[in-house]
């Protein structure tokens, strides 16, 4: 979860009941831009999501030497996807290596076991190279640094196709990037058209500067795990509930935060749903979003909610202790029969349910967070699906998205009076980030009684 | 973020000037734990001038108050910003760190 930034809202209401006047919804309506599904921030969303598994990209951790191996290639993919076009922090690196050298070209390229790839590159078009045409194959084969002064006169280079064709190759200087695990999988170099030798005090420097391009990497290494576990967080299978739909999605920040929603069929016809935010970042708050996820799942068969959620605390008491952290929660089973619903409500605040005729109400109590205060108790509430009726569940990164918190639900109401399937509204309140990162993840899960 | 550490009476006064985020969170959290296990479990956090509080810093605020509770003290919270004081009402936590205006409001009591 994050910070609202200087925004005022209060949501303190319980069962507050209000009735949205119908100018300020067409005002939200105007306001919010609205992408398609598939527009820009669906290919950030986790259906999108090219990273490897976590063991796969563990995998490539080991020793220096030898030739690339699979799972290189599988790092190397894990770290262009995290690597988001609006980030431009290895464009301004490459940038700098080549204003130091005062040199016409410079870039990073990572290499995986066929093809080299620019992650940023300047002075000339960013190409796609078989390695064997490459520089830097050479630099990340030897794991040490190379310069080339004059490419025409190394017989190891004059007949690259990048020396005797386009960009007429003349100077090389490059460094290897080590991955997380020491695998060298890159190159950070400069290089021209003339020839140029290089000082050891340039040396240095354009080791520092790969010094610096690795740890970004590793950086970026370490929140695409955090990525993939929080996909892993996603419900495996849809879940089918006559007369109801279901549907989730969480739009995942480039610091992967700890969001995450869930359904469960239990014994009986009962049905329960869970959004949850983990307060903190990156792959602490990811692999303590899946703890609570599990004993949540593993109560629930055999305990009320209120027990449930209890039980979850205190069964995950110590590891939020240790981490510093704590988990926002809103849980409820659904009785689809009746559209009876129970809920617990542990400090989330964002849930609501949004009438057939728009009326709102929040489903918030004044409990408190999971890992708050041991031995802590939650108090089940109830409430009712009627036909028509809408549950709508909202992770706080939402609010980074809106003035304050009415606009939110307005926007949602909006989205529900428009008549749009489950799965078209969570697409669409997941889209409104727009362009770029996202300051923290975004879930939405929205739970339906059909109309007919 | 700079922390200064006072005693007033029976209280200890643990001073946040800058930002309390993921990186200075866990020196809060530290310096609340030495101070419970020195013997002093009436714990205020001034965060007057505190200028920013990210989630790890309320983390470690919350971490904090569950270390000086355990030890039969308290953690309370005194000059919280708009920010501070919105998230702790979102999120329930106004209920154990109930944000006061002042250190001298925060010690009242103690």
């Amino acid at each position: 979860m994050t910070f609202p930034r200087g925004r005022r809202w209060r949501v303190t209401a319980h069962h507050q009941v209000l009735q949205p006047k119908a100018t300020a919804m067409s005002r939200i309506q105007a306001e919010t831009p609205l992408g398609g599904p598939g527009s820009s921030a669906s290919a950030g969303g986790l259906a999108a999501s090219s990273v490897p598994a976590v063991s796969d990209v563990l995998a490539g951790e080991g020793s220096a030497t030898g030739p690339p191996r699979q799972a290189d290639r599988l790092l190397v993919d894990a770290l262009r996807a995290s690597s988001h076009p609006a980030d431009d922090r290895f464009h301004r690196l490459v940038q700098l290596a080549q204003r130091a050298f005062g040199v016409k070209m410079a870039a990073v390229n990572l290499l995986d076991d066929t093809t080299q790839t620019s992650l940023a590159i300047v002075g000339t078009p960013a190409v796609e190279l078989p390695r064997s045409d490459s520089f830097c194959d050479w630099t990340v084969q030897h794991d040490t640094s190379l310069v080339v002064p004059d490419a025409r006169l190394d017989p190891r280079f004059s007949m690259k196709p990048s020396v005797t064709g386009d960009p007429h190759l003349r100077f090389y200087a490059g460094e290897p990037l080590a991955g997380p695990g020491g695998t060298p999988v890159g190159a950070l170099c400069v290089f021209d058209d003339e020839p140029r030798e290089v000082s050891e005090d340039e040396s240095r420097l354009l080791r520092d500067l790969a010094d610096w391009v690795e740890k970004e990497l590793i950086h970026d290494s370490d929140q695409a795990q955090a990525r993939e576990v929080q996909r892993r967080l996603l419900p495996a299978y849809p879940i089918v509930v006559p007369g109801y739909e279901l549907a989730g999605r969480t739009a995942p920040a480039r610091n992967v935060g700890g969001d995450f929603f869930d359904w469960q069929a239990l014994p009986g016809g009962t049905v329960q749903v869970v959004l949850a935010d983990v307060m903190g970042k990156g792959l602490t708050a990811a692999v303590v979003a899946a703890g609570v996820r599990a004993v949540m799942r593993g109560m629930a068969r055999f305990n009320g909610l209120g027990e449930t959620v209890g039980l979850t605390a205190a069964s995950m008491d110590e590891d939020l202790s240790h981490t510093g952290t704590f988990v926002t929660m809103f849980a409820a089973r659904l009785f689809p029969a009746t559209g009876d619903l129970e809920y617990v409500d542990a400090g989330h605040g964002l849930a609501l349910v949004v009438q057939a005729g728009g009326e709102i109400r929040m489903l918030t109590s004044r409990d408190l967070p999971l890992g708050a205060v041991p031995g802590d108790r939650w108090q089940v509430h109830q409430d009712r699906l009627e036909v028509g009726d809408t549950l709508l569940m909202v992770s706080d990164g939402i609010l980074d998205l809106f003035p304050d918190v009415w606009s939110a639900v307005q926007a949602g109401v909006a989205l529900c009076a428009e008549g749009r399937d489950a799965q078209e509204m969570v697409d669409r309140l997941a889209v409104i980030g727009g362009e770029g990162p996202l300051d923290d993840d975004i879930t939405v899960f929205v739970v339906r009684r059909d109309a007919s | 973020m700079n922390l200064e550490k006072r005693m007033q009476g029976q209280v200890v006064v643990l001073s946040c000037a800058g930002r309390l985020n993921m990186t200075s969170a866990r020196a809060l959290r530290d310096a609340v734990g030495t101070t419970v296990e020195g013997g002093s479990s009436r714990v205020v956090v001034d965060l007057t001038n505190t200028s920013f509080v990210d989630s790890s810093g309320l983390g470690a605020l919350v971490a904090g108050l569950k270390v000086a509770r355990l030890a039969g003290g308290d953690l309370r919270i005194a000059g919280a910003s708009e920010q501070v004081r919105t998230v702790l009402n979102l999120t329930n936590l106004d209920r154990v760190l109930t944000p006061h205006r002042s250190v001298a409001e925060a010690s009242d009591g103690w």
